[in-house]
């Protein structure tokens, strides 16, 4: 595997501009990257970061400014132009093709063919191999990618896009479907791509990570060039601030959650492969963190606790009503709903208009024998449009035009509107800026404070850490402890999902998940334990 | 990225006249052209016969939107649908008119039941099961009647003579046809844009997925899609045995193109959760006007059908090229 990786500056764009109808997306933004160098891109969502990214990777042909690459000033008017050029790009949404093969996927485009244009299949599987290796995936490149996990697949992504030897790698978010052990593997990557001398953007709303990896900043605010800084002059709050133009102070506002009795309550809840076993009650007006790595188990347990999945055993009650498993709809007459964690999969009405998708969920509830109410809708639309502060042209806008946070708060205002009791919130603010996740964290608040009990599975521990009354612990499918506020802090949280955490005597009244609360699984194949 | 923070009003209304506007300004054209090509075009005899020309069209398109309009394409079966149901009512016109009329409707809303349970329930793949059933239907019928036509007893005062009348009764100039035609868009365009129904419709056809997880229940909005076209096209069906006065396996052939392609001509998209029933009617007038004016011209049948499916690719074409201009922005 060698790099021709080039010295000094690899990139370089200057003014360069990219206007949607109705927005400059980008606006005049100058950007340098030497060879060698990590530069992270960070900027809340829609401040252009990824508009930016795409003219790099070839998306348009109609930017204006310069772009040099390696010296030469370079035209990047198509995918194949930017690829010519060396831009590699893995994107934030994975593109591979889940049918086929790790290996065609890896390789596509250039698959070794011999002369009569057949395939060479060991040739094929050899290189891939080689290439699997080395992002540290242990698969055989024969397996379809539907059959493997989604982290493994972002993995697969990186290895096809180095397979095409780029000198300008961008990462788009990539450590957001990997676990720590996986995100500390892709960063020995990185490093060892810079020593070959790539240049490397890393996009990313983790100040931690960006602090780890990085060498030098830009923030991008409303399609503008706010600053770049080296790592050294860098500090979280100056980012912030440079980000948001606001402090962080006071994020997560001292709250005193009055909680009253219980509302939820599953019992020995079990869906075979997913979950076992597991027991839990929610209060009134309480918010509870659920807490554990991805694929513990905590999204297939919501869903079924709503009903959109299934239930193999136990049962689930609210308000001592018996929820039937598989009747979501039901589920939400009743006021038991579930935020869904892919807004884009099943989560939003991409096509249609802001205003219908925030009144989605109250089809049945604003039907008057089956006729509509638009005078409900319209008036519940606009309270909700004001209330979550989303910005948008107007509210017949298109919801797929709106900027990530956006959606997000669109997403959980269709749920506000059918005021549930319980709302299940999954990764409410997963890829949102920050200005949008304070806006999603007050709106949660208020919610809570009017009785509304709240489950919030979360892989931003800050957030869990802040938002929770409590924390449910959840490893391999089952809960294995609980934590009371007072001993919340990050570090146990995530010793806790890793299987290393010391779990205190279990409450006995509110779950019977202190069966497995002192093991401390020392399996030593799961994460780090910093 | 949008940095306007004004607070909107509602302008739903206005985008869809302005979405189905374009139809009827193709609509007006052609009837100028007509008026160009022949000074008989343009006399309100002509016009009449325009409309009850494309009113079993029009009636078959109106049921055919809510399949397209809730994601599920198309429903291939309605040809065999408008047969069964019309074969059904022949042969129990000895019951009586009202009886046989009964059931032929429950004869065709059968095979709507059965396409919405296995579409909605079982997720079957609509084009596919839609185009076994006809292809399994017509095989029944041929089967069960032995390839033969069925002819109602014609004697007058029969039941038969009642149902071979229906087609041909008239409230003043205006066939009766027509007036169920307009009666069933008028009734189509209020449950779409006012009913919960229509309501859920638009949101499945639009995204599945989304739909059911805002708490709707998919399957049972898809059987009723299903059901609606169904009706429309059992409805059809017995307007078109009436017509040709004899039941057959083979009535109904083609109006599974020609209802899709007044469907999607009128904005109605394929892929589902965006169109408005007015665009459905300009697209049935549309395609009356065109066959009539290139029947003044003189252009036989099978030459016609060459210009409805040119017409038809060519709005296609347009409308994915719409899509893909639009898809951008979501990325």
């Amino acid at each position: 595997m060698s790099y021709g990786g080039t010295i000094g500056q690899a990139l370089v764009m200057e003014a360069v501009s990219k206007r949607y109808p109705g927005t400059l997306a980008v606006d005049r933004v100058d950007l340098d990257v030497n060879a060698g160098e990590v530069h992270a891109l960070m900027g809340e969502n829609g401040a252009g970061k990824s508009t930016l990214m795409k003219i790099l990777s070839g998306a348009f042909n109609d930017y204006s400014g310069l772009i040099r690459i390696g010296g030469q000033t370079v035209t990047l008017h198509s995918p194949s132009e930017a690829k010519e050029h060396g831009v590699g790009m893995v994107h934030q949404e994975l593109s591979l093709a889940r049918p086929l093969s790790i290996a065609e996927n890896v390789l596509a485009g250039r698959l070794p063919a011999n002369r009569w244009g057949l395939i060479q299949r060991k040739a094929l599987f050899d290189e891939a191999r080689r290439w699997l290796e080395y992002v540290g995936l242990a698969l055989d490149p024969r397996q379809a990618v539907g059959e493997i996990s989604p982290h493994e697949a972002q993995l697969v992504e990186i290895a096809k896009v180095l397979s095409n030897k780029p000198c300008i790698l961008v990462l788009d978010e990539p450590t957001s479907s990997l676990s720590r052990e996986e995100t500390a593997r892709l960063f020995d990557i990185i490093r060892d791509l810079k020593r070959r001398g790539l240049a490397i953007i890393y996009i990313s709303h983790h100040l931690p990570e960006v602090f780890e990896i990085a060498d030098r900043v830009t923030v991008l605010r409303d399609g503008r060039n706010t600053g770049t800084l080296s790592i050294e002059e860098a500090t979280p709050r100056k980012l912030v601030q440079m980000m948001a133009g606001q402090t962080i102070d006071e994020f997560y506002a001292a709250r005193h959650p009055e909680i009253g009795d219980t509302v939820l309550r599953a019992v020995r809840l079990t869906r075979y492969g997913y979950f076992h076993d597991v027991s839990f009650a929610l209060r009134r007006g309480e918010t509870l963190g659920l807490a554990g790595l991805s694929g513990s188990g905590r999204t297939e347990l919501a869903r079924s606790l709503c009903g959109l999945d299934p239930v193999h055993y136990g049962t689930v009650s609210l308000h001592d009503g018996i929820i039937e498993p598989g009747d979501y709809a039901r589920s939400v007459s009743k006021g038991l709903v579930y935020l869904t964690e892919d807004r884009k999969a099943d989560g939003l009405f991409l096509r249609l208009p802001v205003s219908q998708n925030l009144v989605a969920a109250l089809t049945a509830r604003h039907a008057t024998l089956g006729v509509c109410r638009p005078d409900k809708d319209s008036a519940v639309a606009h309270r909700l449009f004001t209330a979550l502060h989303i910005v948008a042209p107007s509210l017949e806008a298109d919801t797929g035009t709106l900027s990530g946070g956006n959606q997000q708060k669109v997403l959980l205002a269709k749920w506000l509107a059918t005021k549930p009791h319980v709302l299940l919130l999954d990764e409410p603010t997963r890829g949102v800026d920050v200005t949008a996740k304070r806006q999603i964290h007050e709106a949660i608040m208020t919610l809570t404070g009017q009785g509304t009990a709240v489950l919030l599975i979360s892989s931003d521990l800050p957030e869990l850490v802040g938002m929770s009354d409590r924390v449910l612990v959840m490893r391999q499918g089952r809960l294995i402890g609980e934590m009371e506020r007072e001993e919340l802090s990050e570090e146990a949280v995530l010793l806790a999902a890793n299987g290393h955490y010391a779990f205190r005597a279990p409450d006995a009244a509110a779950s019977n998940a202190g069966r497995g609360a002192v093991r401390t699984t020392a399996s030593g194949q799961e994460g780090e334990h910093s | 990225m949008n940095a306007q923070t004004t607070l909107p009003s509602p302008r739903s209304a206005a985008r869809a006249v302005l979405e189905t506007a374009g139809i009827y300004a193709v609509a007006a054209a052609l009837l100028v052209a007509g008026a160009l090509v022949s000074p008989d075009f343009l006399t309100a005899e002509n016009l009449l016969s325009i409309l009850s020309g494309v009113a079993l069209l029009g009636i078959v398109a109106c049921g055919m939107a809510f399949v397209t309009y809730s994601g599920n394409m198309a429903d291939l079966s309605l040809p065999a649908t408008m047969a069964f149901s019309g074969i059904i009512a022949v042969a129990s016109l000895s019951l009586g008119l009202v009886p046989a009329l009964l059931l032929g409707m429950l004869a065709g809303l059968a095979i709507g039941a059965m396409n919405g349970l296995v579409v909605g329930k079982l997720n079957a793949n609509p084009i596919l099961w839609t185009l076994a059933v006809a292809f399994f239907m017509e095989g029944f019928m041929r089967f069960t009647w032995s390839n033969n036509q069925l002819y109602p007893e014609i004697e007058p005062g029969t039941p038969g003579a009642a149902f071979i009348g229906m087609f041909r009764m008239r409230a003043g100039p205006v066939p009766l046809i027509v007036l169920v035609m307009i009666a069933l868009f008028a009734v189509a365009h209020f449950v779409m844009t006012r009913t919960r129904f229509g309501r859920e419709s638009r949101l499945a056809g639009s995204s599945r997925a989304a739909a059911r997880s805002s708490g709707i229940r998919v399957s049972r909005v898809v059987f009723f899609n299903f059901l609606a076209a169904a009706f429309a096209a059992s409805v059809a069906g017995i307007f078109l045995t009436s017509m040709n006065k004899l039941g057959v396996f083979y009535l109904g052939q083609g109006y599974d193109f020609k209802a899709v392609t007044a469907v999607v001509i009128g904005g109605v998209m394929l892929s589902g959760g965006r169109g408005h029933i007015p665009g459905v009617f300009g697209g049935v007038l549309v395609i009356g006007l065109l066959t009539n004016i290139l029947t003044f011209l003189g252009i036989t049948a099978f030459r016609q059908n060459i210009v409805t499916g040119l017409v038809f690719i060519g709005v296609v074409g347009f409308q994915q090229y719409q899509l893909r201009a639009r898809g951008k922005d979501y990325a």
